[in-house]
């Protein structure tokens, strides 16, 4: 069975997704307080804002700075936790930083050539 | 009958990967038919938007949405999947600020991806109904439309965390 691997530089992966993990914790907390009836139009009006602001950083079409996510934790009464730690290698993990065969590259694939490709 | 196996092994799908992270163990399958590889490939190759929304590059977008999925991480229903029309194509979007993708669930947990085009794309030309009879009849095609097709139009039909 071929499979294709969807490898892209390391520096951009973790940018990507440590992004895309900020705006899913956003979007999960902004839903369970929906649950318990705040709208994002009260979000907006307690943050002095738009809500097209709100919503173009939740869809990812803007920024969300430090501020701006430090503010819609506050208005969702939320804390937010940062840690930065040391990887270090535990029995029985993934081993991305070895098996992956680029670094600070351009963007390349790994797949094996199919019939069709 | 074909199971997904038989699929795999005759290259009528692909399995799709990506690196996860050190603690992270694979809890959902994705698949992609040839065409859409090549959408991917074009995408590696450096295939742009006219126009971009997102912050983040088009291969970022791609990457952590693949993760996400791939690693099990609770998806937000709307804002990253939906089903495209609660009706029986059982056709399935996945989303980016820039990206849409297309397919269905052969499987709770196991999605199959057809067709990947940019959201401006597909809003301005309307595409949503062409993708929806063609997934579909790819499915029958393959022999598979009443077998490996999740039916149920729920979040929870398709996904399990």
């Amino acid at each position: 069975m071929t499979f294709f691997r969807f490898d892209i530089d390391t520096r951009s992966r973790m940018a990507g997704r440590f992004i895309g993990r900020v705006r899913r914790e956003l979007l999960k907390a902004i839903m369970e307080e929906k649950s318990g009836g705040l709208t994002q139009q009260e979000l907006a009006r307690r943050l002095e804002t738009r809500r097209s602001d709100i919503n173009r950083q939740l869809s990812g079409e803007a920024e969300i700075t430090l501020r701006s996510l430090a503010d819609l934790a506050w208005a969702l009464d939320r804390e937010v936790t940062v840690e930065l730690r040391r990887a270090e290698g535990t029995a029985g993990q993934n081993i991305a930083p070895t098996t992956s065969t680029i670094g600070y590259q351009p963007v390349r694939i790994i797949a094996p050539k199919t019939p069709n490709g | 009958m074909p199971t997904i196996a038989d699929l795999a092994d005759s290259g009528a799908i692909v399995k799709i990967d990506v690196d996860l992270a050190p603690r992270d163990q694979p809890l959902r399958l994705l698949y992609g038919t040839p065409q859409f590889i090549a959408w991917l490939r074009d995408v590696l190759d450096g295939a742009q938007p006219s126009r971009q929304l997102g912050h983040t590059s088009i291969t970022e977008q791609i990457d952590d949405l693949f993760y996400s999925f791939l690693s099990g991480e609770q998806l937000i229903f709307t804002k990253q999947f939906r089903v495209v029309r609660a009706e029986e194509n059982a056709v399935w979007e996945l989303k980016t600020p820039d990206i849409r993708i297309f397919g269905w669930f052969m499987a709770k947990d196991c999605f199959v991806a057809v067709f990947g085009n940019w959201a401006d794309t597909i809003k301005d030309h309307d595409l949503y109904r062409g993708y929806r009879i063609a997934i579909r009849r790819l499915r029958r095609k393959l022999g598979i439309d009443a077998t490996l097709c999740v039916k149920g139009v729920a979040p929870d039909d398709v996904l399990s965390v």
